[in-house]
């Protein structure tokens, strides 16, 4: 029962350090002058990261190359992952780093505190065009009040893997995975599901519920916000889309039942549950066909893009942006490291780091799916080859048609607790505690409640 | 100016000795009493204070927002919510602890040869980093593959879905909080060391039974224990956090429903994701003022309750 003091003890050791001073953010010492809001290409001084953690040789080379481009500057990284309550903690003594790597359903949260900086003056003095350098989808998410808060980085879309084996087993094929007939996937989920003593020991249509709710609701036409931001979760739309959620889990022995099932999977390991036919198919982000890989001599898997109930192609997508704080002391640093980090040379150098290593290896080059859409087809013309494994071939090319059209949770101020509270009542409802219905207008008022709260929201 | 008549004592100067022992003594307690000050009471005002304030993160500056914070408090369901999931899980939790401890003090009390090994496995697990439980607890509450059911069903029972029924969250958690017993355990222990044998010698020779003993000579002697342990783990329960956040938001991923959202966790949502400091801390201070009114309430019945060996009871 110990330790229950840690969150008391938290908010008044962070209002602690308030007590104390909060310098009004000073340049670095020797860094370009520039204004406040403003960027320049000028550089020296330091460059303190966080929540970039150059572990792999993708992230290595694209942190090496930035490195390179900033030059004389000297950049210092904190590897950690992005954790709010340490930049609550730097933001209120006015020791934030200068660039921070954070998930991209944050940052409106972040723009609207008036915690990191607009980008745009940064984009134009490096020539970018967001429009034409990033994917729509990946710019909404970090987009606050007309204003571009951050710089996508990665852009990895979902499909549904199907595993042949199974399939062929229940005699699914490949075509049948259709979500634009969502209740003709009840059955097909239905026949691929199979339970020995009431405990699943094949899972028929993995959903990925609550982490790909989104995407389910968009598959239907619904959405969990508008384009202001405003929380749309109560749309009967989205009403449908939980419903038929709901049916599938329930055809499969009920949501509580796939989750314990699901969290005794070996989901990373050389047992996974493609090797051990433990699933017919399931949602994915791309990269996970890089997992499977490891063991492609034991797997055979199918990538089916995800379709929306009209029948067109969804590539829905989250991911990592780097933003600027506004207490930066080297703004100017940050927002050229950025851009070079996330530039198409970056990433082809990254392209090539990991084909490198996957020829070494001897493993597939499954590509690299960047929020960059020249970087992604200069990546894949240069690296991506065909693997000789027909069924990685057909997955990567899968993976490669879901940036067709690609979507994405979009961005609020309220982000996260409009997809806290989608997943609170995606998690309710399929525990049979509420109905679709009444866990989408709760969860409507939990959001709207918070958006309320907003800068932005009080506005409206 | 002394009164007419009454005799006056000079003051005599403290010796070289005692007031050198002073400043010995002061120096000792100096650490503590700056971090008391320091940890404790300034930032517990501070927190007061910005309970009153809109905080802006950004700027370090708070605008006065009068009792906003509180007002919003009161319209928001969700700190309802995870009060009442708080208040459960100490009810629960609460009197399961207690029991269990004196339980397991009553056997180790009993063993002659070996106890000290026994006690030194009973408090291992309150050595352990809950980090490290909670990685266990994810693998034994498994409801289908977990450790605990597949011995519920040796004995016939279909064991729940500990962590992914909502019904079931607040008692895996429990179930989760039992596992550190062992320092309630310890403290019984000691008390029940310290119960003189000749009571329960002249208890038996009046042919008490070995119940009647335990009723009447080891509840009331150890009752303050008891009292004691009531109050530190009702206001530990009260302020549940880790447990919690470990088993079901680890990924950060708020993919729980609302019968895992105790107020420690909502608390934290606000303060760290939100970066609504000014809310927060209204929280902190509402839990503070329930915290203080149970433990009254404690204080009061226990009145009637705890026996105080040389006191009026």
């Amino acid at each position: 029962m110990a330790g229950g003091r840690s969150v008391l003890g938290v908010v008044v050791a962070a209002a602690l350090l308030t007590v104390g001073c909060n310098p009004a953010a000073q340049d670095e010492p020797g860094a370009a002058s520039a204004s406040s809001s403003g960027f320049s290409t000028q550089l020296s001084g330091t460059l303190r990261t966080g929540g970039f953690n150059p572990s792999d040789e993708v992230a290595r080379s694209r942190s090496d190359l930035a490195t390179r481009a900033v030059s004389p500057v000297k950049v210092s990284m904190d590897t950690t992952e992005f954790d709010a309550q340490k930049f609550a903690a730097q933001a209120a003594s006015g020791q934030v780093p200068d660039l921070l790597s954070v998930d991209r359903t944050v940052v409106g949260t972040l723009a609207d505190k008036g915690l990191i900086r607009p980008l745009e003056q940064c984009f134009s003095l490096h020539g970018v065009r967001p429009a034409q350098q990033y994917y729509p989808a990946a710019i909404k998410d970090v987009t606050y009040d007309r204003h571009i808060y951050g710089v996508p980085q990665s852009f990895q879309t979902s499909m549904l893997i199907g595993n042949k084996r199974v399939m062929a087993k229940a005699g699914v094929t490949a075509a049948q995975l259709d979500t634009s007939r969502p209740d003709a996937l009840v059955g097909i989920a239905r026949k691929m599901y199979h339970a020995s003593n009431g405990r699943p020991d094949v899972l028929g249509l993995d959903l990925d519920l609550p982490g790909s709710s989104a995407m389910w609701l968009k598959v239907f036409g619904g959405a969990p916000m508008d384009d202001e931001g405003r929380p749309t979760l109560d749309d009967s739309k989205n009403v449908q889309a939980l419903t038929w959620m709901k049916k599938v889990m329930d055809a499969q022995g009920g949501y509580a039942s796939i989750k314990s099932f699901k969290d005794s999977m070996d989901v990373f390991g050389d047992q996974n549950q493609y090797v051990t036919d433990e699933v017919g198919a399931q949602t994915w982000g791309q990269w996970y066909a890089n997992v499977l890989s490891n063991t492609q001599d034991k797997v055979s898997p199918v990538g089916v893009p995800v379709k929306s109930v009209s029948g067109q192609s969804i590539g829905f997508a989250g991911g990592t942006a780097l933003v600027v704080p506004k207490g930066s002391r080297n703004p100017s640093a940050a927002c050229s490291w950025a851009i070079k980090a996330t530039s198409v040379d970056a990433w082809v150098a990254a392209g090539r780091a990991r084909a490198q290593k996957v020829k070494a290896e001897g493993a597939i080059n499954t590509g690299l799916f960047t929020a960059s859409p020249p970087a992604d087809r200069a990546v894949r013309r240069q690296f991506v080859k065909s693997s000789g494994n027909a069924d990685f071939d057909q997955l990567v090319n899968a993976s490669y048609t879901t940036l067709e059209n690609p979507v994405s949770f979009g961005g609020s101020a309220a982000g996260k607790a409009i997809s806290d509270a989608l997943s609170n009542a995606v998690s309710v409802s399929l525990a049979g505690e509420k109905t679709p219905a009444q866990a989408l207008k709760d969860a409507q008022a939990d959001a709207t409640r918070a958006w309320q709260q907003t800068a932005v929201g009080k506005h409206a | 100016m002394p009164e007419p008549g009454r005799k006056v004592r000079p003051r005599r100067r403290p010796s070289r000795l005692r007031r050198s022992e002073a400043r010995a003594g002061y120096l000792f307690i100096a650490p503590w009493c700056i971090g008391l000050l320091i940890f404790t009471v300034i930032s517990m005002s501070w927190s007061l204070v910005l309970s009153f304030q809109h905080y802006d993160v950004a700027s370090g500056t708070g605008t006065p927002a009068g009792l906003d914070n509180y007002r919003l408090l009161a319209s928001d369901p969700t700190v309802g919510k995870s009060l009442g999931n708080t208040l459960f899980y100490a009810v629960l939790a609460v009197p399961l602890d207690i029991l269990l401890a004196l339980l397991l003090a009553c056997l180790l009390n009993g063993i002659g040869r070996g106890s000290g090994l026994f006690r030194t496995l009973f408090y291992l697990p309150k050595m352990t980093p809950t980090v490290a439980t909670a990685s266990v607890f994810l693998l034994l509450l498994n409801g289908n593959s977990g450790a605990i059911n597949t011995v519920l069903r040796l004995f016939g029972i279909n064991g729940p879905q500990w962590l992914a029924d909502p019904n079931w969250m607040k008692p895996s958690i429990v179930v989760m909080t039992l596992w550190s017993v062992g320092g309630s355990t310890i403290i019984l222990l000691a008390a029940l060391q310290n119960v003189p044998r000749e009571y329960y010698e002249a208890a038996a020779t009046d042919g008490a039974s070995p119940a009647q003993q335990f009723l009447r000579i080891t509840v009331p002697l150890v009752s303050p224990t008891l009292f004691f342990l009531t109050i530190v783990n009702t206001i530990a329960a009260l302020q549940v956090f880790d447990q919690s956040y470990l088993l079901f938001y680890r990924d950060g991923n708020a993919s729980v429903p609302d019968a895992a959202r105790f107020y420690g966790v909502y608390l934290y949502q606000q303060a760290f994701e939100q970066f609504n400091f000014g809310r927060a801390a209204a929280m902190a201070w509402l839990l503070f003022v329930i915290i203080l009114v149970i433990t009254a309430i404690q204080m009061r019945v226990s009145r009637r309750m705890v026996f105080y060996e040389g006191g009026d009871r």
